[in-house]
C-alpha cells in the first residue's frame, strides 16, 4: 500500500517513503491527510485544505462509506468524558470520531496505527489567547489587541486584527492546542468580540481558521487595567467608574433593543394595516374616501439606526454572545455576577480570576467558569492573592475550572500548567482525578466557548481533534507527537525541521520546532508523589 | 527668620570664594586637557599589562560561626550538583555548613547520640539558585512604591546601584520561592546599560540582618538596540565607561583635586566597576543577538574581564565562540519565540546545543521574580529538549554559583559549603514534585508561605455563611 500512497505527495515525503524512513508518525500523517473529500489526494503539511472541507455541510454530505478511516490502537486513552482506558482505541472516520473504547473493531478498510505506549487526549483548548493580535515579534506595529481610544468598544472584533502569520500559532499547535479563543486586550471595559479558531497550518487569512460552530464571545474587563488606561484620558479612573461604565453600556443596549422592538411592533401594525386596507379595497370599492388618514398611514415606520456596538451588547442580553470577563478579585467577580443578573445575562467565564478560590461555591452555584493560570501572581495588586491551588479548589467545589494561557509561551504547554495545578490540589488533600484535570484544558474550555457539542472530549460523533502524547501528559518530559484537527494531522514531531511554519520565519528566522528523542530523566526511586501512568 | 540671620555670612564670603572657584576651575581645565590626551594610551596599557586575578578569594560569609552539634542526613540518594550521585548518602552538617559528605560506609562513623534524620528513599539536591532575578527588590510589579529594582532616570550607567541595600527580607516572594526549593538568589538590579551591583542572598524570610550573604558579587548590565537608540552606540557606551573606570581608578587623587577631564559616568558608578576590571567579579550582561554575544566574548578576551551572558537566545548560533572564550550563558529554555528580532531563531534546545558545543550553561526564570520557583520546570524543559539531566541540575545549582563566583560556598553538596539543601520524593524537575523539606544555612525552614496561608483560610467556604442570594 505504501507505493500507491506516494502519488501526489510532496517530494520530501515521497523520498522519505522510498528511502524507507517511514515512521508511524509519517504514516499517520499520510493516512489522515487522506481523510478529506479529496480522497486520495493527501495534502502536504504546508498546504491545508480550504476551510470548506471541514465545515458541517461537508461533514454531513460526505458519505461514511467513502471516508478514510484510521484506527488509533493500543494507547492510553483519556477521554475527558469520565473514562480513561489504560489501553484503548480511537476510530477516526473523516473529520469525526466514530468510536472510542477499550476495543474497537477496525472496519475492513481502516488503517490501523499501533500507538502502544502513547497517550491520546482530546485536543487542548485555550479560552484566552492574544496570538495574532499581540503577535511575535512584539513590534509596536503588531499591537492590535486594544482599541484604547474609548473604554467601551463592543463594536470591535478581534477577528478583524488577527495576523495569521504569528509564529506563535504554530508553536501552540505543536503543544497540542486545537481550538483557541483570541480575545481583544483588557484595556477597555468592553473591548469587543473574540474569535474562536483552529490553528491550521498555512493560513492566508483568519477565515481559513475560523471555527464556524463557535458562537461569538465578548471581552470585558474589570479592575485595574481600564482605570489605569483611562485614568488620564477622561475616565474611568476608579472601580466606581468601571462599574458605572458597564451599567451605562448595557442600559443603552436595553433601550436600543426596546427601540428596535418598538419599530418592529410599529412595522407589524403598519403591515397589518396595509394588508387590511388592501383587502378592504379589493372587497369594498364603494367605500372610497371613507378612510381620511389614508395618506398618513402609507408611510412605513422609520427603523432605528443600526449600531454594531449595541447589536453586540443586545446579543449578550439575548444570550447569543458569551461574555468572557477579565476579573481578578473575588469581590469584583461577585459584583459582576450580580450586575449581569440585573440585566438578565450570564457571564460565561471569568478570566484570570486569581481569587476564584475565595468564591468557588458561588461560581459553582451560578455555573460560571473560571479561566485561570496555574501560578501567575503578584504582578499587580489585584493579582497579589494568587495561589497554586486556585483551579483545584474551584474544581473541587463543583465549579468549571479552566487553565488558560494568556501567553504565547503558556499556550505551548497547557498540559504542564494543568499538571502543576492538579498536583498542588492533590497535595492539599483534594481528591482530583486525571480525567477531571484533563477537563480543565479540554471539555471545560469547550463549554466556555460554546463548542462543547463539537469538541472537548473523545466521544463518538465529536470532531476528531486529538493529541497523541509521548507519555503521561502531566510530565514535563512529555511532548505532543501528533496533533489532529478535524481528522487531519496538523503537527507531527517526525516532520522535524520541516514543520509547516509562518511566512515570518521563512529565511533567516530559523526558529525551531524540532525536539530530540525522548530524554534521559532522573531515575525515580522511592517515587511516591503523583500517580503512576503506564507508558 | 532663619534667612535673616544667615544672610550676612554668605555676603561676606562671596568674594574670596569666587576667586577660589575661578582658580580651581582653571587648574582643572588645564589638568583635564592634558589628562584626556593621555587617556587612550594609558587605557590601552592598562588593558594589556594587567593580568586579572581570576580566582575569587575564599572569604568567610557574615553568618559563619563555629556552633552547633552535628546533624546527620542519612540514606538519601545525593545528587551532588557537580554531576555525581551518591547512593545511600550521609551528609554531616555543623552550624550553617556541610562538614562532611559520603556514602553508606560513613554510617558506622555516626555517633550514637548524634541527631540523625532518616531520608531513605528520598533525593537530596543542593538548594536551587535563582539567577538574575529581582527577588527581594519587587513585591508588586505595577506598584512603584513596592519596587526597588532600579535607579530611575538619569544616566544609563548605574553600576553603583547596590541591590544589597534594597532587599526586603519580609517580601512574600521569598518564602513563596523558598518552600519550592529556591535557597539562594543572585539579586540583580535592572535597567540602563549598566544596572548595578548584584547581591547574593539566602532565602531566609524575615532575617533582615542576615539575608544578604555577600553584596556586590557581580555587576549587571544589558545590551541591545533599545538602550542608546543604536546597538553600536550601546556597545561603544559600555567600552567608554569601562575605559573611564580604569582611567578614574588610576587617577582618583587627580579627580578629587578636580584635575581630570569629564568622565563618562559618576565617580561612584566608575568606582563600582573596579572589581569587574580586576576580574574579581563578573560582568553579567543580558543580551540575545549573536553579534552582541560575539562582542562580549571579544571584550572578555581583550580585557581579561569575566563576562557572563544572560538570555542568549541566539547563543546556539555562536556556541563555539562562547565556549572558546569561556563565556557562560544563563538561558530560559522555554523561550522559543522571537519576542524581538534579537531573538529570531530562539529555540528550546538552546541549552542542549550550547552544552554540546562545550559552553557552560545556567538556567533561570528571567524577568519574573514572582515565579522563580518554576526554574525546575525550565530545567525539565531543557532536559526534554536534549540537555542531560545532571547537567540541567548543575545548571540551576553549581554552574550558577560558579558564574557568580560563589562556588566556594554554594552550588553543590560538598564539605565546607553552606548547608542549603532540598529533600525530594522524586525527580525535582517533574511537575508532580515539591520539596519534602528545605534547609537553608543548616536549618529546615517552615514550609509555609503567604500563599499556603491564604489557601488554608479559604479551604472551607462554609464558614463564610450562606450566599446571600439563596
Amino acid at each position: 500500500m505504501l507505493p500507491a500512497s506516494t502519488h501526489g505527495l510532496p517530494i520530501r515525503w515521497s523520498r522519505a517513503l522510498r528511502t524507507g524512513r517511514v515512521t508511524t508518525a509519517c504514516l499517520v500523517m499520510i493516512l489522515a491527510c487522506g481523510c478529506t473529500k479529496r480522497g486520495s489526494q493527501p495534502s502536504p503539511p504546508d498546504q491545508p485544505p480550504p476551510p470548506a472541507l471541514v465545515s458541517d455541510e461537508d461533514a454531513a454530505a460526505a458519505a461514511p462509506s467513502t471516508e478514510r478511516r484510521v484506527l488509533l490502537q493500543g494507547a492510553r486513552v483519556m477521554t475527558a468524558a469520565g473514562v480513561i482506558y489504560p489501553t484503548g482505541d480511537v476510530l477516526v472516520e473523516g473529520d469525526r470520531i466514530a468510536a472510542v473504547g477499550a476495543h474497537v473493531t477496525a472496519p475492513d478498510d481502516a488503517t490501523v496505527v499501533d500507538l502502544r505506549g502513547k497517550v491520546i487526549t482530546p485536543g487542548l483548548i485555550d479560552t484566552h489567547s492574544h496570538l495574532g493580535v499581540y503577535a511575535s515579534p512584539g513590534f509596536s506595529a503588531h499591537a492590535d489587541g486594544n482599541e484604547a481610544t474609548a473604554p467601551v468598544t463592543p463594536g470591535m472584533r478581534a477577528g478583524d486584527a488577527v495576523w495569521p502569520q504569528d509564529p506563535g500559532l504554530e508553536r501552540a499547535r505543536a503543544g497540542g492546542v486545537t481550538t483557541m479563543q483570541i480575545l481583544p486586550g483588557s484595556a477597555n471595559l468592553i473591548g469587543g468580540r473574540s474569535v474562536v479558531i483552529k490553528p491550521y497550518p498555512g493560513l492566508r487569512s483568519l477565515e481559513d481558521a475560523r471555527f464556524d460552530a463557535a458562537p461569538p464571545g465578548l471581552k470585558m474587563a474589570c479592575g485595574e487595567n481600564p482605570k489605569r488606561v483611562y485614568g488620564d484620558k477622561g475616565g474611568p479612573s476608579t472601580r466606581m467608574g468601571n462599574v458605572s461604565g458597564y451599567r451605562k453600556a448595557f442600559q443603552q443596549a436595553v433601550e436600543y433593543r426596546r427601540s428596535w422592538q418598538r419599530y418592529r411592533d410599529e412595522q407589524a401594525r403598519w403591515e397589518a394595516k396595509q394588508h387590511a386596507r388592501r383587502v378592504g379595497e379589493d372587497e369594498d370599492h364603494e367605500d372610497e374616501g371613507k378612510d381620511e388618514d389614508k395618506g398618513k398611514d402609507d408611510l412605513p415606520p422609520v427603523p432605528p439606526t443600526h449600531d454594531e456596538a449595541l447589536e453586540t451588547l443586545v446579543g449578550v442580553l439575548d444570550g447569543e454572545i458569551l461574555v468572557h470577563m477579565h476579573c481578578y478579585r473575588a469581590d469584583e467577580m461577585s459584583l459582576m455576577m450580580d450586575l449581569a443578573r440585573g440585566f438578565g445575562f450570564r457571564i460565561r467565564s471569568f478570566h484570570h480570576a486569581v481569587e476564584a478560590y475565595k468564591i468557588a461555591d458561588r461560581l459553582a452555584e451560578r455555573d460560571v467558569s473560571a479561566s485561570v493560570w496555574a501560578d501567575w501572581w503578584g504582578f499587580k495588586a489585584e493579582a497579589y492573592d494568587g495561589i497554586r491551588e486556585n483551579a483545584a479548589m474551584v474544581s473541587a467545589a463543583g465549579g468549571r475550572a479552566i487553565i488558560h494561557s494568556d501567553s504565547p509561551h503558556g499556550i505551548q504547554r497547557l498540559n504542564q500548567e494543568a499538571a502543576k495545578a492538579l498536583f498542588a490540589g492533590r497535595r492539599m488533600g483534594l481528591s482530583l482525578s486525571d480525567d477531571e484535570a484533563l477537563r480543565w484544558i479540554t471539555a471545560n474550555p469547550a463549554w466556555a466557548l460554546g463548542v462543547d457539542r463539537e469538541v472537548g472530549t473523545l466521544e463518538d460523533g465529536k470532531r476528531a481533534d486529538l493529541v497523541v502524547w509521548s507519555g503521561d501528559p502531566w510530565s514535563v518530559y512529555t511532548r505532543a507527537e501528533q496533533v489532529f484537527i478535524d481528522g487531519r494531522v496538523v503537527y507531527d514531531v517526525a516532520w522535524g525541521t520541516e514543520q509547516p511554519r509562518s511566512d515570518f520565519e521563512v529565511g533567516p528566522g530559523d526558529g525551531d520546532l524540532r525536539r530530540p528523542e525522548a530524554p534521559a530523566v532522573f531515575p525515580p526511586r522511592g517515587h511516591d508523589g503523583g500517580k503512576e501512568v503506564s507508558r | 527668620m532663619i534667612q535673616l540671620q544667615l544672610r550676612p555670612r554668605p555676603l561676606r564670603l562671596r568674594l574670596p570664594l569666587a576667586a577660589l572657584v575661578l582658580a580651581v576651575v582653571t587648574l582643572v581645565l588645564l589638568g583635564a586637557g592634558s589628562a584626556s590626551r593621555a587617556a587612550p594610551a594609558s587605557a590601552r596599557a592598562t588593558r594589556t599589562s594587567r593580568s586579572p586575578a581570576r580566582t575569587p578569594q575564599v572569604l568567610p560569609l557574615p553568618f559563619d560561626r563555629a556552633e552547633g552539634d552535628a546533624v546527620f542526613l542519612v540514606g538519601a540518594r545525593i545528587h551532588v550538583g557537580d554531576g555525581t550521585i551518591i547512593e545511600d548518602g550521609v551528609v554531616e552538617l555543623r552550624g550553617a555548613r556541610i562538614a562532611a559528605v559520603g556514602g553508606s560506609d560513613r554510617m558506622s562513623a555516626i555517633p550514637a547520640e548524634a541527631t540523625r534524620i532518616d531520608l531513605a528513599g528520598k533525593l537530596l539536591t543542593p538548594g536551587i539558585i535563582a539567577a538574575h532575578t529581582q527577588l527581594g527588590l519587587v513585591e508588586i510589579d505595577l506598584e512603584g512604591s513596592t519596587v526597588d529594582a532600579e535607579r530611575n532616570g538619569g544616566s544609563p550607567v548605574r553600576a553603583g546601584y547596590d541591590a544589597s541595600m534594597a532587599i526586603n527580607a519580609d517580601s512574600s516572594l521569598i518564602q513563596v520561592s523558598a518552600i519550592e526549593g529556591i535557597t539562594s538568589a543572585a539579586v540583580t538590579p535592572r535597567g540602563g546599560l549598566l544596572s548595578g551591583q548584584v547581591a547574593w542572598i539566602d532565602l531566609l524570610a524575615g532575617d533582615h540582618r542576615g539575608i544578604v550573604a555577600r553584596p556586590r558579587i557581580a555587576a549587571a548590565g544589558q545590551l541591545g538596540h533599545a538602550l542608546a537608540g543604536s546597538r553600536a552606540e550601546a556597545f561603544a557606551g559600555l567600552l567608554e565607561v569601562l575605559d573611564d573606570a580604569r582611567f578614574y581608578r588610576d587617577r582618583r587623587t587627580a579627580h578629587e583635586r578636580r584635575e581630570l577631564r569629564d568622565l563618562a559616568a559618576h565617580r561612584l558608578d566608575l568606582d563600582a566597576l573596579g572589581s569587574v576590571l580586576d576580574g574579581q567579579v563578573p560582568l553579567v550582561v543580558y543580551a540575545d543577538r549573536a553579534s552582541d554575544l560575539l562582542a562580549l566574548a571579544e571584550l572578555a578576551k581583550s580585557t581579561g574581564m569575566r563576562v557572563a551572558v544572560v538570555g542568549g537566545a541566539q547563543g546556539w548560533k555562536v556556541a563555539d565562540a562562547l565556549a572558546e572564550a569561556d563565556i557562560p550563558v544563563i538561558v530560559q529554555p522555554s523561550a522559543n519565540l522571537p519576542d524581538s528580532l534579537d531573538q529570531i531563531g530562539a529555540r528550546m534546545d538552546n541549552a542542549a546545543l550550547l552544552h554540546q558545543a562545550g559552553a557552560r550553561v545556567g538556567i533561570a526564570v528571567l524577568g519574573e521574580a514572582h515565579n522563580v520557583r518554576n526554574v525546575t520546570q525550565e530545567a525539565g524543559i531543557a532536559v526534554a529538549n536534549g540537555l542531560p539531566a545532571e547537567v540541567a541540575l548543575r545548571a540551576v545549582t553549581l554552574e550558577l554559583a560558579r558564574i557568580y563566583g560563589m562556588d566556594d560556598h554554594y552550588g553543590s553538596i560538598a564539605p565546607g559549603k553552606v548547608a542549603n539543601l532540598v529533600i525530594w520524593d522524586g525527580d525535582p524537575f517533574e511537575l508532580s514534585q515539591w520539596p519534602v523539606a528545605v534547609w537553608v544555612r543548616g536549618q529546615p525552614i517552615p514550609m509555609r508561605s503567604r500563599q499556603t496561608l491564604l489557601r488554608d483560610r479559604y479551604r472551607v467556604l462554609d464558614r463564610f455563611g450562606e450566599d446571600r442570594d439563596e
